[in-house]
């Protein structure tokens, strides 16, 4: 590798470096989230309360309707990107400059199941049910 | 050989720092404690003598509803020079235990979600 190609790849990683820096990537999951392949076992009519928590474990609470009793799951998985363009500027400027874009989405999921006195499921749902939201920082 | 040892370097030289932290709410649901309610034998007063007061209180069709909680957050950060990567993990246990309206205990539902419960830094994947 000559001098040339080598002072090349050594700029070449330090813009990359410092376009990189300031870069965070979070991530918040509150319990299981739940798909429909995972709750595909649940036939109305059919399936107890007692099957649903042998797989998907206790709900999240259980209230009273007219039809029965609603028991819910409540599940979250959030997202969050960040980056600070303002990094590629901090060698050349006496200040220090800030151009963030950032993104999350927040919002809990639920899966709901009506079950009548016998404690067998009548109806099931999801509320709200989002697909998984991706890693972009691009607020736009 | 030399690749690896390149990449731990590397690893040492962007590793900035590392974090670890745990938040709780509520005591521990024990199943110890849980396997002593028996459906149709134990009592009210048993049940509050067992677990305490519970959590919530609810009516569901003219039954009492305890309700028992547990939260368990662990978190962990991976602080490179050139990016953070954290991940926050939430679980519940949840317990709750129908009363009949004669006064013993009708159903009991409970898990220990929080049992698998890891420290994860990696944010993607599963």
């Amino acid at each position: 590798m000559t001098s040339w190609s080598r002072s090349l790849t050594l700029l070449f990683s330090l813009v990359l470096a410092a376009a990189l820096s300031g870069c965070n990537v979070a991530r918040l999951t509150i319990n299981t989230p739940l798909t429909s392949d995972s709750v595909a076992f649940i036939t109305e009519g059919r399936t107890t309360l007692a099957d649903v928590i042998a797989t998907l474990g206790a709900p999240d609470s259980m209230t009273d309707a007219e039809a029965g009793t609603l028991v819910t799951y409540r599940f979250l998985d959030a997202k969050y990107s960040r980056v600070n363009f303002g990094w590629l500027l901090k060698p050349w400027s006496p200040v220090d400059p800030d151009l963030v874009f950032s993104r999350s989405g927040l919002g809990t999921d639920a899966f709901e199941l009506l079950c009548d006195n016998n404690w067998i499921v009548t109806h099931q749902a999801f509320v709200r049910h989002r697909p998984a939201p991706p890693f972009t920082p691009y607020p736009f | 050989m030399r690749r690896v040892s390149m990449l731990l370097v590397m690893m040492m030289l962007t590793l900035n720092a590392c974090a670890f932290s745990r938040g709780t709410l509520g005591d521990e649901i024990k199943t110890e404690t849980v396997n002593l309610i028996k459906k149709g034998v134990t009592t009210r007063a048993e049940v509050l003598a067992l677990l305490g007061a519970p959590d919530r209180l609810l009516q569901l069709n003219g039954r009492d509803l305890f309700q028992y909680y547990r939260y368990d957050a662990k978190v962990g950060s991976l602080l490179l020079i050139v990016a953070n990567f954290s991940r926050v993990s939430i679980k519940s246990d949840d317990l709750f235990v129908v009363i009949a309206r004669e006064g013993t205990v009708e159903e009991v539902i409970a898990s220990k979600r929080t049992e698998g419960l890891e420290f994860r830094f990696w944010p993607f994947g599963d």
